[in-house]
């Protein structure tokens, strides 16, 4: 019974400061002398408006396709590549300077090389994805395969079980949890990428480009100055951003039941 | 990566066996180099086979022209200008942004209310990235160096502070009662426990914002600056001059690794009981 | 739910003296737990941690309190110290109920608890500087005492050290020294030597035992309540040894340990010794049977 109403009164004051910034908001822009400043009202308005008209889904849709492909590329390359540099010292040895040397670079930063190459269409946004989301694979999965306890593996040694073997029977179950964890912040990573990627992309390609929901927003910005539908798009990248975390971590539970996040 | 230090040892060393630890820890790094280099010479060998096979020194310059770009750049100081104007406006963005997440931070960890009140409202603004920002910020603020240093200051805000929270939350309660123990009042405790205590992990969260705002410099430079490594990329590109693109490129990841060795010193020096 | 017969009856409990016990001390007890019960977690089912316990300590006395793991031990050193409340009963210290934290009960840790940020100069120094036992002192009296406690103990060449540059049995004395800076009237310590190997832990027994001045008359020593699960410590340490139960920890008994002071290694040889131990294992040994083979947690409900 305490525990019902000290849950309800938490998510009451939850509510309190975003609902009191919002009035806050609402009041101001009604007061205020600039007519383009967005406001609360006009915003929800923008947003059913975007969403009646299947643009917003569809944005939505064309960034999310991009996000996943490039996603599972990442991982497919990833996730064997820090498997194997995990299991074997020497050859993380000598590939891990290439992975360090890149990192610090952003996948936004190769974004100009990616239009040199691949024009300004879907695949160099794919490519900056899978650029963007390889890193946190790779290097949780190194750091979950390198983790496993070495005296398990030398238990398994002793029981006469052969190396590859070993890998695919204590390394990959110990280390998925980790893996688990690169992915989770791949994701994050991923659709962060693909929103700097369409909106540079909508920058410099003048509005053309192929779509995506970085390429409507920087529309509104440059020949609708839509401040709303801005604001729309913003809040859209947020949901979205939340709900691919929700889906992957899902995922991750259903895929390992034994791990308690 | 230093190792912790071995438990069976008593606190004292002999003198030679220090200096043996010194010796194999200089040779060990010393061959870590050579490892590098040896990476790097064959990654570039690999890169200077396809540009030669390609032929298109637009698509692909060969290694020798970026490093003859490089020179270039370096020796017309416009490589180490806009380097310095990228780095001036993290400094900025991450003193602004510590200086608004820490103090919010200790008081969040300390204070189970404060955090019920302030918590969600951070929760649905963290998953609006900084770069979706950039539309409206550049409306606010136009082109110009407030527009990065808003959005770098906005990256880096969130990690800092749920680092800091994360890190008051994780104070070894033996701690504070073994203060309380002592007769130590709750203010003072605040002031030389708790902080102390959460201090190595505020230089992980400091970390991870230096991470995140060197990420959205380039991202709000190449849309919104007139200045600064993401514009000069963008403006080489735009006139076809690869190789000085790829320099640049090269020029964010250093400098972004050296920020990072930064911050780790800087923690090392604050925190020497800290494991690396 | 108590009846409002038993709760006056054992209010009735509470105001006279303490029971006499196998060694009843001559003085006026110097602490005392009187019928201390203490529960965690609400609900249907709370985990009864601590069942009425009883003890007086004497001024001076060495009390071991021995049990199985996960008996309530430590919930009672946490009354003791102030750190929290019993749920039923009192607890005080010099007839002045116990009611916070305080430097007059010093109190060592398991895992020592040391400042990771301090040297050893400052972490024994840091009750002095910080809280109330630094009151009237200057600062030429307080570094003095500082470089007393490191003399006693034994760390005199790693007093600019960090704990993390330090073995366990050198943390060890520098949370004893840290304890004694704050010249505690009482020493609450909770299993220090766990953390130890066996070797090291019979040597600081014996350092232990020094510090505490083991030759010392007893009204001129520090009254020490310390844990531990090791029997052969208990008896070699203690006055008496108070022997706790599993969950709920009541007060099995109470051992008179006769042995004469000061102890040694020919102690622990000595045929009362071995008997003592033994005597305590036979109390001791079915409830750690049970331990072992009962999937009960340290924390949350109990799942017997």
């Amino acid at each position: 019974m305490i525990g019902a109403a000290d849950r309800a009164n938490r998510t009451a004051i939850g509510f309190a400061l975003p609902l009191a910034l919002l009035a806050l908001w609402q009041a101001l822009g009604t007061t205020s002398q600039s007519a383009r400043m967005p406001i609360p009202t006009h915003v929800a308005a923008a947003a059913f408006e975007l969403v009646r008209s299947g643009d917003l889904p569809l944005a939505i849709a064309q960034s999310l396709s991009r996000v996943f492909v490039g996603f599972a590329v990442a991982a497919l390359i990833g996730i064997p590549l820090g498997l194997a540099m995990g299991a074997f010292r020497s050859f993380e040895r000598n590939i891990d300077p290439l992975i360090e040397s890149f990192r610090p670079i952003a996948a936004i930063a190769i974004l100009p090389l990616a239009i040199l190459w691949l024009g300004t269409g879907t695949s160099a946004a794919v490519t900056i994805v899978a650029y963007a989301a390889f890193f946190p694979i790779v290097i949780n999965t190194v750091a979950g395969a390198k983790g496993v306890n070495p005296t398990l593996l030398r238990a398994a040694t002793t029981m006469g079980i052969s190396r590859l073997r070993v890998i695919r029977t204590v390394i990959v179950p110990a280390a998925l949890p980790a893996i688990g964890v690169g992915l989770r912040i791949g994701m994050g990573v991923a659709w962060t990428a693909i929103v700097a990627a369409e909106l540079a992309v909508g920058a410099k390609a003048g509005g053309g480009g192929s779509g995506g929901i970085g390429q409507m927003m920087f529309v509104f910005y440059a020949y609708s100055v839509e401040l709303n539908r801005i604001i729309v798009c913003m809040i859209a990248v947020g949901l979205v951003a939340l709900a691919l975390d929700r889906l992957i971590r899902f995922v991750l539970r259903v895929s390992m039941p034994w791990t308690s996040k | 990566m230093a190792k912790g230090a071995p438990a069976a040892f008593a606190g004292f060393r002999r003198p030679d066996a220090q200096v043996r630890a010194l010796a194999s820890r200089r040779a060990r790094a010393a061959s870590q180099v050579l490892v590098y280099m040896r990476t790097m010479a064959v990654f570039l060998i690999v890169w200077a086979l396809i540009a030669r096979i390609t032929g298109n020194a637009i698509l692909l310059p060969s290694p020798l022209a970026v490093f003859t770009a490089i020179v270039g750049l370096a020796q017309d100081l416009e490589l180490f200008l806009h380097a310095g104007i990228s780095f001036a406006r993290m400094v900025a963005s991450l003193v602004v942004g510590s200086l608004l997440a820490i103090p919010l931070g200790l008081a969040m960890g300390r204070s189970e209310l404060l955090d019920r009140v302030v918590d969600p409202t951070i929760e649905i603004l963290r998953p609006i990235s900084g770069i979706a920002w950039i539309p409206l910020a550049l409306f606010i603020f136009g082109i110009g160096n407030a527009l990065p240093i808003f959005i770098m200051t906005y990256a880096g805000f969130f990690p800092i502070l749920l680092g800091t929270i994360a890190g008051v939350r994780s104070v070894d309660r033996r701690l504070i009662d073994a203060a309380r123990t002592m007769g130590i009042p709750e203010r003072t405790i605040v002031t030389r426990v708790v902080m102390p205590a959460a201090l190595p992990s505020l230089m992980v969260a400091l970390r991870l914002g230096v991470a995140a705002s060197w990420t959205a410099v380039v991202a709000a430079e190449l849309i919104g600056a007139p200045s600064g490594l993401g514009y000069a990329v963008e403006w080489y590109r735009e006139l076809l001059m690869t190789p000085q693109v790829m320099a640049f490129i090269a020029m964010i990841g250093l400098l972004g690794y050296v920020c990072d060795l930064g911050v780790r010193a800087l923690a090392r020096a604050l925190t020497p009981w800290a494991a690396a | 739910m108590k009846s409002a017969i038993e709760t006056e009856a054992m209010q009735q409990r509470a105001n006279d003296k303490p029971a006499q016990h196998a060694h009843a001390p001559t003085e006026p007890a110097k602490l005392c737990l009187a019928h201390v019960g203490k529960r965690f977690g609400t609900g249907a089912t709370p985990t009864i941690a601590v069942d009425d316990f009883t003890l007086d300590i004497a001024q001076g006395e060495f009390l071991v309190i021995v049990g199985p793991s996960g008996c309530g031990k430590t919930t009672v050193l946490n009354i003791l110290a102030g750190l929290d409340r019993p749920s039923e009963g009192s607890v005080a210290l010099d007839g002045c109920e116990i009611t916070r934290p305080g430097p007059a009960r010093g109190v060592m840790f398991q895992d020592y608890a040391l400042f990771p940020w301090q040297t050893v100069r400052g972490n024994i120094g840091f009750g002095l500087r910080h809280g109330t036992p630094g009151d009237g002192l200057s600062d030429e009296a307080r570094a003095q005492r500082v470089r007393d406690c490191i003399d006693l103990v034994g760390l005199n060449g790693a007093e600019d050290k960090y704990p993390h540059q330090l073995s366990g049995g050198m943390r060890q004395r520098v949370a004893l020294a840290r304890l004694l800076a704050n010249e505690p009237e009482v020493l609450l310590m909770d299993e220090p030597l766990a953390a130890l190997d066996a070797q090291t832990r019979l040597i600081l027994q014996d350092e232990l035992l020094r510090i505490w001045g083991q030759d010392r008359p007893q009204a001129s020593r520090r009254t020490v309540v310390f844990i531990t699960h090791a029997i052969d410590e208990a008896v070699f340490l203690a006055d008496r040894v108070a022997v706790m139960t599993t969950r709920p920890g009541r007060l099995k008994a109470l051992i008179d340990v006769a042995l004469p002071r000061p102890r040694n290694d020919a102690t622990r040889a000595s045929a009362q010794f071995q008997a003592l131990c033994q005597d305590i294992w036979g109390l001791i040994r079915d409830e750690a049977y049970r331990a072992t083979v009962t999937s009960t947690s340290e924390e949350g409900g109990s799942k017997r």
